[in-house]
């Protein structure tokens, strides 16, 4: 079913409608022409025989889901892996991209996830970081200064080249990475997941920006999971999943739904979940609360809210804004500096992690590999944390390793995780199925309070829906459910209430029923938006 | 189970790896590789008193190398094994001579002074560790210079037996470990060992605690999110890998020398420490490793008498051994994560 709109059609497509628009083996006047990529590690197939060519000037996203051979694909594009075959056509030449040095020789610049900046040195510096313009063997500092104001003004790339980067946000951190690869003479920009760290202003700004580059005749590759913005921003799409190319189609000519089915291999919803409305009693009552980070700053000011029974309260906000220290808190990882939260009445401040959890709390943290799990040691160990003391997993200090195993192969069927049983280390698994360990191991604890962090950052759609559910069943079990989440389409189709952090503040609450992303958007952004601040849900 | 065996068989091409460049090494200082290998194989297992040798040999090697499998388990690198083992040794003896108590329990009061004296030399490495983050590795190193030579004074000022030699005056008999053969000075000390090496690995498998202090040392934000206290189990581990390591200068103390004398064992910490590695912390792995450490010792003592070697040549296999276990690992972890991820972050 799923190749109705695979790999044949585009071709047709293609041709029929516009004319240049075609993958295949047809490959003149492309920028980029990959033919018959394949790459293996091991006996995996990571790229299994893909085409892409994408035509000089066209913004084209490439989306599928985690695993599905996108950053793999574009590494082999950037010379950091070599494919096991196929061939590479840069501007219409045969290219053995055997480093980056070569890709970036061939007019190619990548702009990656984590940003690789020197905090202590000004924007021009980084920018031209290594290739320094020079006068009299000096570093010519007002030439760097001129070129980078010249370049941020002509893409609107709003920066002050003056500036310390290290007192700069991530949204500006991220234009500097942009001007560092245009300095470097890229005409081909490739970006793996720009808008995961931004607000979606910064994210519409980002956009105007490609569109200049592409008004200015240059290329632009662009890595997704986010449907709306490659529909928003992209010319074309190529949608990947397992390794292959399901199709490649002009955006204008797709809907998201189908994009959804192409990408998931099946139909998959994300809109608002129904919902009984409940009022229970309150579990979680947060009060004043202030804490600082690891740089002793303020990190949280003045947090207030509550949490009933049977209620998911959201917690929106772009990543940094206190988000994390607030779990932390609340999970007993980090004191606080001053106010209360209490725990179906009792103060947390004096406990330790696991007395907070002897009190009712389960936690699905944020770095689920850092903190969720011990990659390493295998499902069932990992399923026994928090509970290594209690019966009937251990008596008198000693662990019965049958009763854990049980558990976990009940656990792991419950769940639906993907494993060939509870010894299976978890490292093996797919981020989803890690995730699903986590959730498995936190919401079959008995807790009253759920403290979710980011519950499907890095995880497929498919999984994405599963865990959706699970969430949506502890809320009609009567749990009180913190869901704290960077994905405000997550926070719109699961929370009753959503709170909206910056810079340690609760910006505003707005009623899950009319989540407006404008409105949240600019409290993301730390503009007050009093009709809806404090509106009670 | 599978990662199990490719753990091993990484361990057995590092060894076989160590060795051939040190028949190499062999080579090159004109002796033959062969003989030389044959030489420490005879002189390590040759007959009965060759393979008590070695047993005794490996006693302390296996003894330290459950110390140290203690400490790593917990995310502990105690290197100051030596210095524990000094100090036990020390302990040990001091109640062997000084205080004359009923056959039995005075071997077991020795004992048991040693085994605080080791937990009390790395108490204070382990509560700079959990109080103010130091670095354990570089504490417990340095106070191993200090344990040789606070025991050297007590040795040469304070317990010299009258003579010329530096060492203490000998145990009573009431507190030798008691022997196993009469040609040899093999004593109970291995049966301390065996024991200790499977009940720790039972511990650590089996036990709550083992559990929590497994994840302290594998994956520490995890343990600590989980509700283990971090802190506390760190310096538990630290303060338990410095009680086994002062036990194993008593049993050597109490069971091979029956006194404490200036440098009585010298680099069974090491070695100790070394085996541990080489087993990948495993207690039970630990006491094949301690073997292989303890017939190499053994078995160099009949390098210069039947060969033109030297047997310094086994440090320098030792040595050899912990570059390319180190370096497997390199190997390894590079295997684990996909080769791109790795370029991707430079």
């Amino acid at each position: 079913m799923s190749n109705a709109s695979g790999s044949s059609t585009p071709h047709n497509a293609g041709n029929n409608a516009a004319g240049a628009n075609v993958a295949g083996p047809d490959v003149a006047g492309m920028a980029v022409a990959l033919t018959g990529i394949t790459k293996r590690f091991g006996a995996f197939i990571a790229n299994d025989g893909i085409d892409l060519a994408v035509r000089r000037g066209e913004i084209h996203a490439i989306i599928g889901e985690n695993g599905a051979g996108k950053t793999t694909l574009m590494n082999i594009l950037f010379g950091l892996l070599q494919p096991d075959e196929g061939s590479i056509r840069l501007n219409d030449e045969e290219t053995v991209v055997a480093d980056p040095a070569v890709a970036i020789k061939a007019g190619l610049g990548m702009v990656h996830q984590h940003f690789k900046l020197v905090p202590s040195l000004s924007v021009a510096d980084n920018v031209f970081l290594g290739m320094e313009i020079r006068r009299h063997g000096l570093i010519d500092h007002a030439a760097q200064i001129a070129r980078t104001r010249e370049l941020s003004e002509r893409f609107g790339l709003r920066v002050d080249p003056t500036e310390r980067v290290g007192l700069l946000s991530v949204g500006i951190e991220q234009r500097i990475e942009i001007l560092k690869v245009l300095v470097r003479g890229a005409r081909t920009i490739i970006l793996d997941e720009p808008t995961a760290v931004l607000t979606p202003q910064e994210s519409r700004e980002l956009f105007q920006t490609l569109r200049s580059f592409v008004a200015d005749g240059m290329t632009v590759i662009f890595i997704s999971h986010h449907l709306e913005e490659v529909m928003e921003v992209s010319d074309t799409v190529t949608v990947l999943r397992n390794g292959r190319r399901v199709a490649t189609r002009p955006t204008v000519e797709l809907s998201k739904d189908e994009l959804v089915r192409m990408m998931v291999g099946r139909e998959v919803s994300f809109d608002r979940r129904p919902r009984e409305p409940q009022h229970g009693d309150v579990i979680l009552e947060v009060e004043q609360l202030w804490a600082r980070d690891d740089r002793r700053l303020p990190a949280l000011r003045d947090v207030n809210f509550t949490i009933r029974s049977g209620e998911v309260v959201g917690i929106a906000g772009v990543a940094g804004n206190g988000q994390t220290e607030l779990a932390e808190v609340l999970s007993g990882l980090r004191p606080a500096s001053h106010g209360v939260a209490r725990l179906k009445g009792r103060n947390l401040a004096t406990f330790s992690p696991a007395e907070i959890r002897e009190a009712g709390l389960a936690h699905v943290p944020g770095d689920r590999m850092v903190r969720g799990v011990d990659r390493n040691a295998s499902i069932a160990a990992n399923m026994l944390m928090g509970r290594q003391h209690r019966a009937p997993w251990s008596r008198g200090g000693v662990l019965n390793w049958n009763a854990i195993g049980q558990n976990a192969s009940k656990l792991i069927k419950d769940f639906d995780i993907r494993a060939q049983g509870s010894g299976d280390a978890v490292k093996r698994l797919s981020g989803g199925n890690i995730q699903k360990v986590v959730l498995a191991r936190e919401f079959t604890n008995g807790a009253d309070f759920l403290l979710i962090d980011q519950p499907t950052r890095g995880v497929d759609i498919g999984a994405q829906e599963a865990i959706h559910d699970e969430i949506m069943r502890q809320r009609a079990a009567g749990r009180a459910i913190l869901l704290i989440s960077v994905q405000l389409d997550e926070l719109a189709a699961l929370a009753d209430r959503i709170l909206v952090m910056f810079n340690g503040r609760i910006m505003g609450e707005v009623a899950g029923d009319d989540a407006d992303e404008d409105r949240i958007g600019m409290m993301m952004a730390g503009v007050a938006v009093p009709e809806f601040a404090a509106e009670p849900a | 189970m599978n990662d199990r065996l490719r753990a091993v068989s990484g361990q057995i091409i590092a060894v076989a790896v160590a060795l051939l460049m040190g028949a190499i090494i062999i080579l090159m200082v004109g002796e033959s590789p062969v003989r030389v290998f044959m030489t420490l194989l005879r002189g390590a297992f040759g007959d009965q008193a060759k393979i008590a040798g070695t047993l005794l040999q490996t006693t302390p090697i296996l003894i330290c190398g459950v110390a140290a499998c203690v400490g790593l388990r917990g995310g502990m690198f105690n290197v100051g094994i030596e210095g524990q083992l000094f100090l036990g040794g020390f302990a040990a003896a001091w109640v062997g001579f000084a205080f004359p108590l009923p056959a039995g329990i005075h071997m077991l009061a020795a004992l048991a002074l040693a085994i605080v004296a080791g937990a009390a030399w790395v108490a204070i490495p382990a509560y700079f560790r959990a109080r103010y983050n130091t670095n354990e590795v570089v504490s417990t190193i340095l106070s191993n210079y200090v344990a040789v030579l606070l025991t050297s004074y007590f040795t040469i000022f304070l317990f010299k037996r009258p003579g010329g030699w530096s060492e203490t005056p000998p145990i009573l008999p009431t507190a030798y470990l008691p022997g196993i053969f009469d040609f040899s000075r093999l004593n109970g000390g291995l049966v301390i060992g065996l024991v200790l090496a499977i009940g720790a690995a039972l511990v650590f498998r089996y036990t709550s605690w083992g559990y929590g202090v497994t994840m302290v040392g594998s994956a520490p934000k995890f343990a600590e999110y989980g509700g283990v206290n971090v802190k506390r189990q760190g310096f538990l581990v630290l303060l338990l890998s410095g009680a086994v390591g002062g036990l194993a200068g008593g049993v050597e103390t109490l069971g091979v020398h029956h006194r404490f004398m200036e440098g009585f064992a010298p680099g069974f910490g090491f070695d100790g420490l070394i085996a541990a590695l080489l087993a990948n912390g495993s207690p039970v792995a630990t006491i094949f490793t301690a073997l292989f450490f303890g017939a190499l010792r053994n078995g160099s003592l009949l390098l210069e008498v039947d060969t033109g070697a030297s047997r310094e040549i086994i440090t320098v296999i030792q040595a050899l051994i912990i570059l390319s276990v180190s370096a497997q690992v390199l190997v390894r972890r590079r295997g684990d994560s996909q080769a791109g991820e790795r370029r991707w972050k430079f």
